[in-house]
């Protein structure tokens, strides 16, 4: 069953379009990846789904119905988490309170409900336990990236937007990241995610777009795109197989 | 000593007050990253209110503040909605700027509607207040103690201990990652605003019988809040509160005891020698930038 | 805050004096309309008082515009400046200009003790200084009646003599202040073109990327704000002189405001943009003063419409309309000489760091590391996050103070200098999270990096523009040269940061995750970039987690966890070292062989 349909998306913030008529579809439990490089349009894309762009043209449906030009808190209660580029943890404020703040899409939840949550979170992300009192300007990259992804989850989505989030970690972390994509998968939640990292992001995913400026280069299965030499030159580094 | 000790609880009634519309900036500035220089002017209309309820309308005294306090927050949201709304991603400076046009444009607007001459009006209670040993107990600044402390409270465990707290704080700190988590991020900012100009209308009719109502009467109030919010910490609550006392006590004894005609000049000698040597206030940490 | 940048840019072949005949020509007619001009009584007044405020707003441009500094105190300086003229000619008896004088550098040394004071912190900590020391003055000036005449201020105060001749006429002594104003403006408008312009405005974008660019931040702002003083008193005594009556309300906390509008107002990174902004202000009020009582309100409400309505102000309106017509940058250029020495791998060491310690409270953050890198080698420094691995950067650049340990770069202990003097002794760096002057245009950004003291090329403005076009050929981005960084891709904006690091020649160069964000084929390009560097004989540290490009140009590894080396030595040996994979590597999976 088609989770999300893209048709014809069109954005720009104001200079020229980011977007030009871009159409994706994601199916309920996959994990599908956007590739490409800078300024190709990857994030916008994510940032056009969750109402974060304000002048986009084309369809947005999800699970068949219209969410273009609806406010990002209304998105993000129909269960469209995003979690962006940059992981954007709340400085001021402690990894427990990042986390919790998460479900503030869930009307009429109990605080303690929410709490025993983010214990169980905690208990998931097990790294995260002894830095729940811990400011949030004060963990690594690493750190900031599980905060995000808890705190993403803690709104109970059906569908994740990931954006870059092996940017800047270890190779170890990169796959503790990825490895904690697929269990997302595994507990039902469908993953859009946006990456740099190919190798890694097609070593998960079901299928992949690669973008070139605002437009659809290929799709397909990761094995298709890892052999269609356009995509290799561009996008692979080209040349032989890497580790 | 019991000169000094009649100074001290002047200096904590005057102090209080300072903490009082120093609550309203550090709100502003914790929940939406704004240094409001229109906060002085919350507490002139405050005043002027009551003096239209209560000395032109004879409205009951109590009823009039609560009508008061209530018309300034719904003030704080066209306040809010003018100054900082349409600036809200510019950065502070244009903010500061235009929180400064319109504190100008209120005071002049009152200007003209009232005039310049200062009106009376009455306090809290019928009693002026009364005798402990040889300390006079004035009942309007211990009223304003008491109140000024319940509101610190309040603010405290709003901030520290509530969701809203956080989700305000959240707000602050980032709104598109907020909005983005559900957080209604205008009706966060309107809750500041809203309850930003309560506070300082409230803080106006509560030193109105002491000062009397004039346009002017809170300029040097809210200069002087804004050094006891910095001698405390800036932006922290319980820094706001003992700034301010410091500051109330500090003032009223060098009146006192150095020199009347320099008495507001105590304040800013002291704001000095703290960004000298403490600039990051009695209560600040000092956050360094990540490099 | 917006910001603007792009007047007098110089172009290759640059002439310093370029412009004078013009300045000339203008003080000429300025003084001549002027002294013959029919303005009398109202008109002169406003006219003397535009000219006046002018000088004072134009020196916020400079502490706020340029160096993104906020004072609130202009008035104060303002009002230095017209008490001691006030003072000196009426009370002392002394001549006008060694009155004016006094005032100046009187105000000059209160900007630089409160400067001193405060500058060093960040943030808005000058804003709330000048906010007190406005107040102070203000009740000096109302108190102290024996010596300020308190608030029934000075009167009757004098106009100059000048070999013998006198600006006692009104319209001789507008000639006098207009041309004072002209010449301050033609000041502050070259100023921003200047290597002393570029530090300003680099310190306002981003102070940590200007402190390890070779400048001194701190006093670099001290410099702008004194200057900033300096314009301050200037206008406060020749506003003096015009009015011949002063009185301690026309230099209160309100003035200070209505100063900083008219700097706002006009758009506050151009000179040109304080002169429309403090005419427009003093025009205003008089055109509302039919308004009678409500014209002060009706001024309030259009400080907030200018705001909202008119970001960059009024000049900056017509400014970003005209950017368009900027030409490309086109001629031959030299290639890029990077470094003097050969560009062989060597055994001789450059940077040497023994033992090294950073603590943050109880996080010891670097726990005594100790690594030697080599001349025309690449020594890359890898970990898990938070292993260490930006902190001792930082410490290495000097942005981060030293716990413990020492660091000795090219036989010099630089342990405890401070960060721009480490990158005048050829240390350079990029930022994980790319640190680059926004509000300023690429090549102004290089420049910056080419005009480092000690650099070859630094004293010749000519041969620094040569250079940063030069940087520019080497990342293949002369094309965008006069384009704002601001707008640039992020990948863009990794170059530009690189160009500016190359042109300061560099002994060694210290990259921070250069490679975060690029695509494989973008990861290879870099990797060619930098063994193009390696080839001229540059020494490069790098950090990155991209084990490809390590292992395609590491000559060196040094591996930190918990901010202590676990691993140090060759590529191979250190990539296959069980420790590391451990801590870091972890087993590479069979999908990734692809």
């Amino acid at each position: 069953m088609k989770l999300l349909e893209i048709k014809g998306l069109t954005a720009s913030y104001g200079a020229g379009p980011v977007l030009k008529g871009l159409d994706i579809s994601v199916d309920e439990g996959e994990i599908v990846t956007l590739l490409g490089s800078n300024g190709a349009g990857k994030s916008t894309t994510l940032r056009s789904l969750s109402g974060l762009v304000p002048n986009v043209s084309g369809e947005i449906l999800y699970r068949g119905q219209s969410i273009k030009g609806l406010k990002p808190e209304a998105i993000v209660r129909l269960g469209i988490s995003h979690v962006p580029e940059g992981r954007r943890i709340f400085p001021g404020l402690t990894v427990r309170e990042n986390i919790i703040l998460g479900a503030s899409n869930r009307k009429g939840v109990a605080r303690r409900v929410l709490e025993g949550e983010v214990d169980e979170m905690l208990a998931f992300f097990a790294d995260l336990k002894r830095l729940e009192h811990a400011l949030g300007w004060t963990l690594s990259g690493g750190q900031l990236q599980m905060v995000a992804v808890a705190r993403g989850l803690m709104a109970q989505p059906k569908l994740l937007l990931l954006d870059e989030p092996s940017l800047g970690l270890a190779p170890l972390i990169v796959q503790q990241v990825f490895r904690i994509v697929e269990s997302i998968r595994s507990r039902g939640t469908t993953v859009l995610l946006v990456e740099q990292n190919a190798h890694m992001a097609l070593s998960v995913a079901d299928r992949g777009y690669v973008l070139e400026t605002g437009t659809l280069l290929v799709s397909g299965k990761p094995e298709a795109l890892w052999n269609n030499p356009q995509v290799r030159a561009a996008y692979l580094g080209g040349g032989g197989a890497h580790r | 000593m019991s000169d000094f000790l009649q100074l001290v609880f002047q200096g904590l009634g005057i102090g209080a007050i300072y903490a009082l519309v120093s609550l309203g900036f550090v709100l502003l500035i914790r929940a939406a990253s704004v240094v409001n220089f229109g906060q002085g002017e919350f507490s002139m209309l405050g005043a002027y209110l009551l003096v239209v309820f209560f000395n032109i309308l004879g409205i009951n005294y109590f009823f009039g503040i609560g009508l008061s306090v209530i018309i300034m927050a719904g003030f704080g949201l066209i306040f809010a909605y003018a100054t900082y709304w349409p600036l809200r991603f510019r950065g502070g400076l244009p903010v500061i700027i235009s929180t400064i046009g319109a504190s100008i444009f209120l005071q002049n607007m009152v200007l003209w509607i009232y005039g310049p001459s200062t009106v009376p009006i009455d306090g809290l209670f019928d009693s002026d207040g009364f005798q402990i040993g040889e300390v006079f107990i004035s009942s309007q600044y211990l009223a304003i103690i008491v109140i000024a402390a319940a509101l610190v409270l309040l603010q405290y465990v709003i901030f520290e201990k509530t969701l809203l707290g956080k989700k305000l704080q959240a707000t602050s700190q980032d709104k598109e990652m907020a909005s983005l988590l559900g957080i209604p991020v205008v009706i966060m900012i309107m809750i500041t605003f809203a309850y930003s100009a309560a506070l300082g209308g409230l803080a106006g009719i509560l030193v109105a019988p002491i000062l009397f109502v004039s346009v002017g009467m809170a300029g040097i109030i809210t200069l002087k809040a804004f050094a006891a919010n910095i001698i405390g910490g800036y932006g922290s609550i319980p820094g706001a509160i003992l700034g301010g006392l410091a500051l109330g006590i500090a003032e009223t004894l060098g009146a006192n005891y150095i020199s009347v005609p320099y008495k507001d000049a105590f304040a800013f000698l002291m704001l000095l020698a703290f960004l000298m040597v403490r600039p990051q206030g009695l209560f600040g940490e000092k956050i360094s930038e990540k490099a | 805050m917006t910001v603007l940048s792009g007047q007098g840019l110089h172009g290759p072949g640059a002439n310093p004096w370029r412009g004078l005949p013009q300045a000339v020509l203008a003080i000429v007619v300025v003084v001549i309309g002027a002294r013959f001009a029919p303005a009398q009584g109202y008109y002169l007044n406003i006219l003397m008082q535009a000219a006046t405020y002018a000088i004072g707003v134009l020196g916020l441009v400079i502490v706020l515009g340029y160096c993104g500094q906020i004072s609130i105190a202009q008035a104060a300086f303002f009002g230095i400046g017209a008490y001691a003229v006030a003072l000196g000619t009426v009370d002392f008896h002394i001549n006008f200009f060694v009155a004016l004088f006094i005032g100046v550098a009187l105000s000059g040394l209160c900007g630089l003790i409160l400067g001193l004071g405060t500058l060093r912190l960040g943030g808005h900590y000058l804003g709330m200084i000048t906010i007190s020391f406005q107040q102070i003055l203000t009740l000096v000036l109302t108190n102290w009646i024996e010596f300020t005449h308190g608030p029934d201020g000075v009167r009757n105060v004098a106009r100059p003599m000048l070999f013998g001749f006198s600006f006692d006429d009104g319209n001789t002594y507008l000639a006098l202040i207009l041309a004072a104003a002209v010449m301050v403006t033609l000041f502050v408008w070259r100023l921003k073109a200047s290597r002393l312009g570029r530090a300003m405005q680099a310190v306002r974008d981003n102070e940590l990327a200007a402190s390890t660019s070779g400048i001194n931040v701190y006093g670099t702002k001290v410099v702008a704000f004194g200057i900033s003083a300096v314009l301050g008193a200037i206008g406060g005594g020749l506003f003096a002189g015009g009015f011949r009556y002063i009185s301690p309300d026309q230099f209160s906390f309100g003035e200070s405001i209505v100063l900083l509008t008219m700097a706002l107002l006009g758009g506050v990174t151009s000179p040109f943009g304080a002169l429309v902004g403090t005419v427009s202000l003093v025009l205003l009020p008089e055109w509302l003063r039919f308004l009678k009582q409500v014209y002060l309100a009706v001024y309030g409400a259009s400080v907030i419409l200018i705001m909202v309505f008119l970001p960059d102000g009024l000049w900056g309106f017509v400014d970003n309309r005209m950017r368009r017509r900027v030409k490309p940058v086109t001629g031959d250029v030299p290639p890029l000489p990077l470094l003097a020495q050969s560009g062989e791998a060597t055994e001789e060491p450059v940077l040497v760091v023994e033992e090294l310690a950073k603590h943050f409270g109880g996080l010891k953050a670097v726990d005594g590391v100790s690594l030697t890198v080599r001349r025309g080698t690449v020594h890359a420094l890898i970990g898990p996050n938070g292993s260490g691995k930006t902190t001792f950067i930082n410490v290495v650049t000097g942005l981060y103070e030293a716990t413990g340990g020492k660091i000795t770069f090219v036989g010099r202990d630089i342990t405890t200098l401070a960060p721009h003097n480490r990158n005048r002794a050829g240390l350079a760096r990029t930022y994980q999270n790319i640190r680059v002057f926004r509000g300023m245009t690429v090549l102004e950004n290089v420049m910056i990096g080419a005009e480092r003291q000690g650099n070859d090329v630094a004293h010749d403005p000519q041969a620094v523009v040569a250079r940063a076009l030069a940087a520019l050929d080497f990342v293949e981005m002369r094309g965008d040269a006069h384009r704002l960084v601001g707008d640039l891709s992020y990948g863009h904006q990794r170059y530009v940061e690189i160009a500016r690091a190359l042109a300061s020649s560099p002994h060694t160069l210290l990259l921070d995750e250069p490679a975060a964000g690029l695509n494989l084929t973008e990861k290879v390009e870099l990797g060619n970039l930098l063994k193009r560097l390696k080839g001229h004989g540059l020494t490069i540290m790098i950090i990155d987690h991209d084990m490809n490009l390590v292992e395609q140009v590491a000559d060196h590894i040094t591996v930190l966890n918990f901010g202590k080396r676990i691993a140090d030595g060759k590529p191979q040996d250190v990539l296959s070292h069980p420790d590391v994979i451990a801590a870091y590597l972890g087993e590479p999976r069979k999908h990734e062989a692809a």
